[in-house]
Parts: structure tokens; C-alpha cells; sequence
């Protein structure tokens, strides 16, 4: 992407885009026996885009808020994405760690619907369970919001049904199972586990006069990300103290 | 010694002011007029510069009506919005031209904020003779004036003068992306992200809005307005174009707000190219209707369609534009580019259709033939006057000579403005800062 004969490394993320080219381009010549192995290989690699993706989506829209007013057009777009990815999220978490959504954007075809992948960060299946959407036991205003997926702005609507959502649960329940070896030594900036994203509110409405969320004043992403898993911050960001 | 050294200071803060000016220089739009006459370009810094065409002359045959600079004035200025705190900004997002009426020509440009109707008139007499000033316009003393005498106009030398003659202003909370003038020649739209207003041209403190996609919480918004232009004939008849890939043709005599579409244009998303940026490269960057009033075109980041307007559920022509881009919208969504808003256009007979791209290249398409070419709009790679030689990017395997692997490709060199002559095979191309005028050759 840069300018004629200028030498750059491959980044990361040309690697991932040969590996999740659409199906046409893939090479055709591929072995049943070695073919779990690759489409779990190409699972995990869409995994990973999507993380990417998801933290680059994060990045624009905080460095969006820090000062000249971009354009609408592109907050509006860079929010779809982020709901889009994360929807994808509570799709997956929702079926357990061993079954996809048929609309995912990480299906291809050939895929096999009973290839065995681990949602990162969401080793148990209790975590899955406790932000299920179709959990009975909730307030009244809480499925609405459950379908509808976050990012919702800091300040927002969410946080009167979150309080009744949260209320319910036993909250060390949902967090004391995950599995944080991810955080540790993961080598993407901007991995992390599913679940620490849930609160994740980013305001795109400046002239709303919406409170900007903690984490834009913050350090870097990586910094904001690591501090979400301090479960007092969490519940901050939801309840709107 | 002292005087050498002062020399290169003076070199070196030139140098450092030029790369300041050049970002100024950037060109935010190009359009030729109704006769192909004039063409006009707005840049980043508010200035609107307008090209003449030279007259054929039997003397110069290869000067075939070349263009020359024919009027440069500052249409917009800098403004703070005290309110938001926000600067806004002066580049010129577009400009229309009116059909002309009398001697003089008219346009309308617009930034982010406010739409200006400018005057461009020509003075090549003026008067002199005064009885009470002297030429050089000083008053006369009346006690030494002993005759009266009549002014007489002599010629001067040509001035072309701009003034602005209306100003359209605080109608739009949103950005400003496009303004179409309607065939009724009395009234115009202006476009933002959530709304459409309708102007008289006469009047400037008030404007009618015709369509608000606002949402009542601002939360849920998740489509915005791309563009909007009026029927070339239909003076009732719209559309606008969404940032979800949608197009919507309304009829302003069946409401006053133009909320409820009269068609609906979308095609269908393919299920097995579906991505996550596949929202992100639907949206529509431009929309333009055909000549003949009978076709609409849009341009989303890979294609560029041809609708039928009697067939809302798919387009009739899809071209690719650089559909080898589509393994790299990772990168380019990290680098901002899948962001790009590119124009398209129409040629005089609708025949042809033309699109940017990046690396200088632009596209062409011929909707009888089928045929399509790419060409580049660069200094290094074509010298005045040589006919361009069609360019290929090489998308895998063995590269040949001439071609251009899609690595190399400068993403910061992209054609997103470009316009068409109304009537002969002329085109103008906006490359960031330069623009080309290409012609078919003369045989």
C-alpha cells in the first residue's frame, strides 16, 4: 500500500486475507485427510480476522471522537460493522463452542457445521450461558436489549434494563471461569475475550452531548481492553454511575 | 555572501509554505457546464477555478479548442461553528452549473455548510468621461467643471468577474455531499447525511425539507444519505442514494416530505461473498441519472451499476471497476481507503460510462460493445498530446511487461472526480492535486 519500490513487511493482516479469500480463489486440490486440519486452521484465521477487525472497528470509532468531526456516513458504517461483528459473537456464544451460525460470515462453503471451535476467551460454557438471549429468568426490558447487541453509547438506554439484567445474576458466577490465558500471550494488540466486550459502550453522537466512555481516556486500545477485565469498571460503564 | 544566504532562507520557507499550499490545491470536484463551454473545478482551499474553451481557429488546427484558465475567485471561506466548537471546513464538495440564460454564467458551488449561487460576467468596455471625477477617480472640483459632457464606453481589456448573488446558508445540521439543479430551472436540492431541502433559487431564508431520515434517538440510526440529483426532465421526480447500497426514487406531488419512496432499488446481497466489510463497500458513493432520463447509475467501492428505472429488484449492468481489491478490503479498510468516495459519469449518449481508481487509473465501460479499458491520468506516463496507452493490473501468476501488480498499486494517488464534455468525447480527471483534460485524437 505504499509507494512504488518502497520495501514493507507482509503485515499480519495480508496473511489473514490469503487465508480467507472467498472460495473461488482457494486452491481446489485439497486432500480429504489434511482437510479438517485446514478448515480448522481457516476457522481460527476467520476467528482472528474478525478480532482484528473488531479492534481495528474499536480504534477508528475512539480516535473518531477525539477531535475534528468526521464524517456521519463513516461513523454510521464503522458502528454497522462493530454491531454486525459482535451480533456474530452472541450467535456463536449462544450455540455453544461447538456449532456456528449458518449466516456467519465465517461460514464458507465445505465448511462442516460440526468442526470443533473454541470461542477465544470463552472456555465454559457457563459464560455462554449467563448472556444467553433466550435465558427466561429476565426483567421485562432485558430480552430487548439482549437482542439488540452493543456497542450502546455510554449514558444510553442501556443502562436502566442492564441493572435489572445484571441483577439477576451472580455476577463473580459469569467471570471467575474465564480463561485469561489469551490476554497473556496472545500476539494481536487488540485480542481479548468475548465476554470483556459486552460492556463496551462508544458514543457517536457529539452533538447529543452523550457522556464519552471512560476508556477514551485511556492509553492505547490494548491498555483500555486489559482494564476490562477489572470488574468494577464493568459494571461502571453499565450501571452509569 | 549575506545576500546568497538570504537567498536560500527565502528558498527553504518557500519550499516549506508550497507543501501547505498543495494540500489547498487538492481538487474536490470537477464539472463541465450544459455546453461543454466551461469547465469548472473546486479545491480543498474554497477556490473555484473555471476553464474556458479556446475557440477552434483555422490557423492552429491542433489546438483543437484547448482550455484555458478563464476565472479563479475564493467561493468559500473557513468558518468556526462557536456552538460545536468545530471548524468547517471550506473545501468545495460540488458544483452545479445553471443552464445559461443571458451573457453571463452561473453556478453553484458548495461546502460542508452553505450552497452559493455565483455570477461569472465579462467586462471589456467601461465608461469614461466623467463630469465629476477625473479618471483616475478622483472628484473634480465643481467650480472648474465649465462643460458638461456625455460618458462614453470604451473598450478595455476583458475582466472576468465573479460575484456571489445568493447565499444559501443554515439549512443543513449535517454535511453538505451533493446539490442537483432541477430542470425547472427555478429550484435546487441540497443533500446531507439525513436530509434533502429544496431551494428557490430566488430565495435564500428558506428552504423546504423534503426528506429526514432521522431517527427520533440518534442511536439508532444506521443508514445515511449518500447523494441525491433530479430527473434530468421530470422536474417532480428525485432520487438518493443510502450508505446501505439502496436507492430510493421519490415524487414530490405526492407529499410534502418525501419520506415514503415511490420505487425502491436494491439488489439482493450474495450470501457467498458476504463479509464484514460487505456493508462498508454497498454503500453508494455517487448516483447520476443517464441523459435520457431512463437510467440511473451508482457507484458503490468495487462496481459500478446500471439501472433500469422501470426495474427496482436488481441493476441492468454490473462492472467491475478493480474487483482485484476485494482480497485486500482488510487493508484497505485499515488504512481508511475502503472509505474512498468515487464518482462516476456519463458520456453525452449515455453509451459509455466512466469511473477512478486508485494508482491515477480510471476506468471506461462501453454498455454496447461491452468493452472496457483502463487508462492512467499521469505526467511520468504520457506526454501531452500522446494517445493513452490502456494500463492492466496483473491480479496473480506471471506479471507481463506492462502490466502493474496489485501490490504496487498507490493507494494514495485515487481518481474520485471526474466529468464528461455534454457532448464530444472530452473528459476531465481530478488526480489529487492535477487536472488532466484528455480528448479523442484528431484525425
Amino acid at each position: 500500500m505504499l509507494g512504488r519500490g518502497v520495501k514493507r513487511k507482509r503485515s499480519c493482516l495480508e496473511e489473514l486475507e490469503v487465508e480467507v479469500l472467498p472460495d473461488g480463489a482457494r486452491k481446489p486440490d485439497r486432500k480429504q485427510d489434511g482437510g479438517e486440519d485446514r478448515e480448522e486452521e481457516a476457522a481460527a484465521s476467520l476467528l482472528q480476522q474478525r478480532q482484528v477487525v473488531l479492534g481495528l472497528c474499536l480504534k477508528k470509532l475512539q480516535d473518531d471522537q477525539a477531535g475534528v468531526e468526521l464524517s456521519l456516513r463513516r461513523s454510521v458504517l464503522l458502528a454497522n460493522t462493530l454491531r454486525q461483528i459482535q451480533e456474530e459473537m452472541w450467535r456463536d456464544r449462544t450455540r455453544g463452542p461447538d456449532r456456528l451460525d449458518p449466516d456467519s460470515c465465517l461460514v464458507r462453503d465445505g465448511f462442516r457445521e460440526d468442526v470443533s471451535v473454541t470461542c477465544p476467551g470463552c472456555a465454559e460454557d457457563g459464560c455462554c450461558d449467563a448472556v444467553s438471549p433466550d435465558a427466561p429468568s429476565q426483567d421485562p426490558n432485558g430480552p430487548s436489549d439482549q437482542q439488540k447487541p452493543p456497542p450502546a453509547p455510554a449514558g444510553s438506554t442501556l443502562s436502566d434494563s442492564a441493572t435489572g439484567y445484571l441483577s439477576d445474576l451472580a455476577l463473580d458466577d459469569i467471570f471467575e471461569d474465564i480463561d485469561t490465558s489469551m490476554y497473556e500471550t496472545s500476539d494481536l494488540p487488540w485480542s481479548c475475550g468475548g465476554g470483556a466486550l459486552w460492556p463496551l459502550g462508544v458514543s457517536l453522537w457529539p452533538e447529543e452531548n452523550l457522556k464519552p466512555p471512560s476508556l477514551s481516556s485511556g492509553g492505547g486500545l490494548q491498555s483500555c481492553l486489559m482494564d476490562l477485565n477489572d470488574l468494577d469498571y464493568i459494571i461502571e460503564i453499565l450501571v452509569k454511575s | 555572501m549575506e545576500e546568497e544566504s538570504d537567498t536560500r532562507k527565502i528558498n527553504n520557507s518557500f519550499l516549506r509554505d508550497h507543501n501547505y499550499a498543495t494540500e489547498a490545491d487538492i481538487i474536490s470536484t470537477v464539472e463541465f457546464n450544459s455546453t461543454g463551454e466551461l469547465l469548472a473545478t473546486g479545491d480543498k482551499g474554497g477556490r473555484v477555478v473555471v476553464f474556458q474553451r479556446e475557440q477552434e481557429s483555422k490557423t492552429q488546427p491542433h489546438r483543437r479548442g484547448e482550455y484555458n484558465v478563464y476565472s479563479t475567485f475564493q467561493s468559500h471561506e473557513p468558518e468556526f461553528d462557536y456552538l460545536k466548537s468545530l471548524e468547517i471546513e471550506e473545501k468545495i464538495n460540488k458544483i452545479k452549473w445553471l443552464p445559461q440564460q443571458n451573457a453571463a454564467y452561473f453556478l453553484l458551488s458548495t461546502n460542508d455548510k452553505t450552497v452559493k449561487l455565483w455570477k461569472i460576467s465579462e467586462r471589456d468596455k467601461r465608461p469614461e468621461g466623467y463630469n465629476l471625477k477625473d479618471e483616475d477617480g478622483r472628484i473634480r472640483d465643481p467650480s472648474t467643471i465649465t462643460s458638461l459632457r456625455v460618458p462614453v464606453l470604451q473598450p478595455m481589456d476583458l475582466m472576468v468577474e465573479a460575484t456571489a448573488r445568493r447565499v444559501f446558508s443554515n439549512a443543513h445540521t449535517y454535511h453538505i455531499n451533493s446539490i442537483s439543479v432541477n430542470s425547472d430551472l427555478q429550484t435546487f436540492i441540497s443533500t446531507d447525511d439525513l436530509r434533502v431541502n429544496l431551494w428557490n433559487l430566488e430565495i435564500t431564508d428558506r428552504s423546504f425539507n423534503i426528506v429526514d431520515i432521522k431517527p427520533a434517538n440518534m442511536e439508532e440510526l444506521t443508514e445515511v444519505i449518500t447523494s441525491a440529483e433530479f430527473h434530468p426532465q421530470h422536474c417532480h421526480t428525485f432520487a438518493y442514494s443510502s450508505s446501505k447500497g439502496s436507492m430510493r426514487l421519490c415524487d414530490m406531488r405526492q407529499a410534502a416530505l418525501c419520506d415514503r419512496h415511490s420505487k425502491y432499488f436494491e439488489e439482493p446481497e450474495d450470501p457467498s461473498t458476504r463479509s464484514f466489510f460487505s456493508e462498508i463497500i454497498s454503500s453508494i458513493s455517487d448516483v447520476k441519472f443517464s441523459h435520457n432520463g431512463r437510467y440511473l447509475m451508482t457507484r458503490d467501492y468495487l462496481t459500478v451499476k446500471v439501472w433500469d428505472l422501470q426495474m427496482e429488484n436488481k441493476p441492468l449492468e454490473t462492472y467491475q471497476v478493480h474487483d482485484y481489491l476485494r482480497g485486500k478490503l482488510c487493508s484497505l479498510y485499515e488504512n481508511d481507503c475502503i472509505f474512498d468516495k468515487f464518482e462516476c459519469v456519463w458520456n453525452g449518449s449515455d453509451s459509455v460510462i466512466m469511473t477512478g481508481s486508485y494508482n491515477n487509473f480510471f476506468r471506461m465501460f462501453d454498455r454496447n460493445t461491452k468493452r472496457d479499458v483502463t487508462l492512467e491520468a499521469s505526467r511520468e506516463n504520457s506526454k501531452p498530446r500522446a494517445i493513452l496507452k490502456p494500463r492492466k493490473v496483473c491480479v496473480g501468476g506471471k506479471r507481463r511487461k506492462d502490466e502493474i501488480s496489485v501490490d504496487s498499486l498507490d493507494f494514495s494517488k485515487k481518481i474520485l472526480h471526474t466529468t464528461w464534455h455534454p457532448h464530444e468525447n472530452i473528459i476531465a480527471v481530478a488526480a489529487t492535486n492535477n487536472l488532466y483534460i484528455f480528448q479523442d485524437k484528431v484525425n
